[in-house]
């Protein structure tokens, strides 16, 4: 039986849902409460996107901190990764993010940091989940409880900074670039503007850059949603088109053509720009293009693996001390230099560096790639499916590579299929790619073929 | 961890020690269910006194009536009566106090306003606490939730409104030193000073989230602390101590004398009755007998209800307002027509400095023109299981004296009385004797015998 869709979720990720009936702001205080518990009491910082449930969150998540003796320092409105570094940077005890990322507007959530400014890994955040459902928090008395703070002026500051420290600034402010931007009135709005226009001196065209606004089109920045962007780019004949998702962690880029390129070719376009400066390997997850190997494999280094989800990639990436990583098909970049965290900003100066250094269009660096075609599906979760569908999977390819950490994955000599349930949504999906169309289309179809027994 | 009796959720609001007893979950459903239970269309309005949990409180407050639809206006820390004041210049749809008035700095409290600024009435709570105990709280979706802004004129207009009522300019050579308990009177009397050029020496000034300089109780004990030795060394006309959210009053004289705590009602219905129209004073059942001999003077009437802000609020719906000439209780608490009967120590200050300067009288002399009362108090443990049958044996044993049984029990002999009953705010049981003239230590000690043998 199909399962509906949840309308709210509370698991090893944290909390997220719709919010009103479902994620309310007692259960985002008690949820912050059991946080501070967890992390100690000290400056945990928060921050949020530009959703409309934004504020009202930010205040519940508040007053859990404060109630376990934690001091809130209020960042406002301000991009993930802006946020994640500001803590690591400050030695908070922790931090907060109020987004839900690239979810519809309705829904919001609290993405959760520790002291580095990292996500929690997996062993924390269930001890953090048991705390939750123990309820069995650290009740500061008032002679405990400390003050609220913010500070509005540092992060962004400091995000920057990090990210220049990377690219030759000089080089690309020389260029002028004329960058057209779709922040999708996100966390991003105001620091894109300052970082492309003030920092990097392009002549910017923005779009949607006003964080009072709801978001301007579909939040997840995909091919099919930046049809805006595509056509604010040729109008204006700009070199390249950037487009964020409401909190900043995710890019998508849109060549001089108009063309949305895929989300892989992005991040190989990062990785090749990223090795010649930094030593280390490449850390992918498992549905990520095999372009990206083409491309480590010309600069001599490898390419590690990993279950989707961040913080699995993050986790490597500390592992084998890589020098980027990222998911391809969700327009993630890692820059461990940088931070340990998927960052848009860090993406953009990149390929920005890579087009000052090259004198290269993006469209032709993206020609330059390795062609691979890659099919994505999608199907309602049903109880034993997946389960079904590998096996019968490994029945037709014998011969195969399988690598089992997240569903199944087979390695074949003409390219790869994925088939794996969402972590977030009830669903299975499924991922095939090939060097042509039509070794794809084979694969897919087969796969779906498969799939519907 | 958590504590007994260290939360109390009545029809007078959520009342705790935080972190023992009083949590952030309690704060965020009991805002929810305030946001269910107010028309939405007006903003809700939100002060606090200066006590370090005052913040996660009103975060939480903040969050809740966001969330069921509201927008809120923060007035940052201020009294309640300016908070009360707020309400009815803005037109608002309602209040939040957050702040535990007179009790030590470990408490706090949250007191719930209507939209006229008023407390909510015994029947108003009892709706909003079956809100919260069912907590089926009407959140609003996404796109609905209120949106919050700061406001910090609430206070001047406050000042502006008491300028209005007071001769300021006849009353500002009053030289007059006040204990702020570290609360927020002190906010208040400084603006005073600046705006209006009054003269008030402060003390206790600086709010304090964590330790007040002493309990901030408004009583004769207190006052004689540090108040009252100040009186004479600085040539004061007069002394008065506020605690934290302002809306009681005690008193010191030029003399330096600290007067009990049952004062300043007796006082203030002198000042008030004879400028009518009203001639009903409310007062409850443990309040001094000078104030009946006294309104007796200028043609009033005394009308006694139980214990607790709850009666004193119901008793004041019962009348129109200009029947009413002020009510008020013995704790230094009292309110006046003038400011919409709401508990403002501030004005009741105000009041009585406007007595002195009309009569021409220092304040010595006018307490002593009133006759002596002496009134003995004593609490003692409460074992609630013992409680009925120890009112029935003294209410058979006092059968000579007139019985009100409203609230425990009093009797009632012609120049003496003693009330019995349990406290609402602690697990205690409160024996008030009063009597004109000497104080009546036998009858007291022998109704603490036997309460005392119950345990």
């Amino acid at each position: 039986m199909a399962r509906r869709e949840h309308q709210l979720k509370i698991g090893v990720s944290g909390i997220r849902g719709v919010v009103g009936e479902f994620l309310t702001p007692a259960l985002a205080c008690a949820f912050a409460q059991a946080f501070g518990t967890y992390v100690g009491p000290g400056r945990v910082v928060v921050g949020r996107d530009t959703r409309a449930s934004g504020p009202m969150l930010q205040h519940a998540v508040s007053c859990g901190l404060l109630a376990a003796g934690c001091e809130p320092v209020d960042v406002g409105v301000l991009p993930t990764p802006t946020i994640q570094i500001y803590v690591g940077h400050t030695r908070a005890r922790g931090g907060i993010a109020i987004t839900a990322s690239h979810n519809p507007p309705e829904y919001n959530a609290l993405k959760l940091f520790n002291a580095q400014g990292l996500f929690f890994n997996h062993y924390e955040r269930s001890e953090l989940l048991d705390l939750y459902h123990q309820t069995e928090f650290r009740q500061a008395t008032n002679a405990e409880m400390r003050g609220l703070s913010r500070d509005y002026e540092r992060p962004e500051k400091l995000h920057l900074e990090r990210v220049l420290a990377h690219v030759d600034a000089e080089r690309i402010r020389a260029r002028r670039f004329r960058v057209a931007l779709d922040a999708v009135n996100g966390a991003g709005s105001r620091l894109s503007c300052r970082f492309l226009k003030d920092q990097l001196h392009c002549e910017l065209h923005a779009m949607a850059v006003d964080p009072e606004r709801p978001f301007s089109r579909i939040a997840e920045p995909r091919p099919d949603t930046l049809g805006d962007l595509a056509e604010l780019v040729r109008r204006e004949h700009c070199d390249i088109g950037f487009a964020q998702d409401p909190d900043g962690d995710r890019l998508a880029v849109c060549d001089e053509t108009g063309r949305v390129l895929d989300n892989d070719d992005v991040l190989a376009l990062a990785v090749d720009a990223a090795l010649p400066k930094l030593p280390g390997d490449v850390v992918v997850n498992l549905t990520t293009s095999s372009v990206v190997e083409d491309v480590a494999a010309a600069h001599g280094r490898r390419v590690y693996r990993t279950p989707v989800g961040e913080a699995n990639v993050v986790e490597m990436i500390q592992a084998v001390r890589a020098a980027i990583g990222g998911e391809g098909s969700n327009g993630g970049i890692i820059v461990p230099a940088v931070h340990l965290c998927r960052d848009s900003y860090t993406g953009m100066a990149f390929l920005l560096d890579r087009m000052a250094e090259t004198g290269s269009a993006v469209s032709e660096m993206a020609r330059r790639l390795p062609r691979y075609v890659r099919k994505f599906g999608r199907a309602p979760y049903e109880h034993g499916k997946l389960g079904s569908l590998m096996q019968a999977l490994e029945a037709e390819f014998p011969h195969a590579i399988a690598d089992r950490s997240d569903g199944l994955k087979l390695m074949l000599p003409e390219g790869w299929i994925h088939v794996r349930s969402s972590n977030t949504e009830p669903l299975l999906r499924i991922a095939a790619e090939a060097r042509s169309e039509e070794a794809a289309e084979a694969l897919f179809r087969k796969t779906m073929r498969l799939l519907a027994g | 961890m958590l504590q007994p009796k260290a939360l109390r959720i009545s029809p007078a609001g959520l009342r705790g020690i935080v972190g023992r007893g009083l949590t952030a979950a309690h704060v965020l459903d009991f805002a929810a269910a305030f946001g269910t239970f107010l028309e939405r269309g007006r903003p809700v309005l939100l002060g606090r006194d200066p006590r370090a949990s005052g913040v996660m409180i009103r975060e939480g407050v903040i969050a809740g009536l966001l969330a069921s639809g509201h927008d809120v206006v923060d007035l940052g820390i201020v009294s309640t009566p300016v908070i009360q004041h707020a309400i009815r210049r803005m037109e608002a749809g309602g209040g939040v106090s957050i702040g535990a008035s007179h009790n030590r700095a470990e408490w706090n409290a949250l007191k719930f306003f209507g939209p006229r600024g008023t407390y909510l009435s015994t029947a108003e709570s009892g709706e909003l606490l079956d809100i919260y105990h069912l907590r089926k709280f009407t959140l609003t979706p996404w796109n609905s939730l209120g949106r919050l802004r700061v406001e910090d004129g609430a206070l001047d207009a406050y000042l502006d409104t008491l300028a209005s009522v007071f001769d300021f300019a006849a009353l500002r050579s009053f030289r007059v030193v006040v204990d702020c308990c570290n609360g927020t009177s002190g906010l208040i009397l400084r603006r005073l000073n600046e705006r209006f050029g009054f003269q008030f020496i402060l003390i206790n000034e600086r709010m304090e989230g964590v330790e007040f300089a002493h309990e901030p109780l408004t009583n004769s004990r207190t006052v004689s602390l540090q108040l009252a030795p100040l009186i004479r060394p600085l040539g004061a006309d007069a002394g008065f101590l506020f605690d934290v959210d302002s809306d009681r009053v005690a008193i010191a004289t030029d003399e330096g004398e600290p007067l009990s705590e049952e004062m300043a009602l007796p006082m203030l219905a002198d000042f008030m009755l004879p400028r009518g129209p009203g001639k009903i004073v409310i007062t409850n059942l443990s309040t001094t007998a000078l104030v009946d001999e006294i309104a007796a003077w200028h043609g009033g009437k005394v009308v006694r209800v139980p214990v607790g802000r709850q009666a004193t609020i119901d008793a004041l719906a019962a009348y129109r307002p200009e029947q009413v000439a002020l009510a008020g209780e013995g704790t230094g608490a009292v309110m006046m027509p003038q400011f919409r009967f709401v508990y403002d120590g501030i004005a009741s200050m105000f009041a009585i400095l406007s007595m002195m300067r009309e009569r021409g009288q220092k304040l010595s002399e006018i307490v002593a023109g009133y006759p002596r009362y002496s009134i003995l108090k004593g609490e003692l443990p409460l074992v609630s299981k013992q409680i009925p049958a120890l009112l029935m044996e003294l209410q058979q044993k006092n059968a000579s004296g007139r019985i009100n049984v409203s609230d425990g029990l009093r009797v009632d002999w012609p120049d003496r009385w003693f009330h019995v009953r349990v406290s609402q705010t602690e697990p205690v049981v409160r024996v008030i004797c009063e009597q004109r003239g000497e104080p009546p230590t036998a009858l007291f000690e022998s109704l603490l015998d036997k309460v005392r043998s119950l345990s």
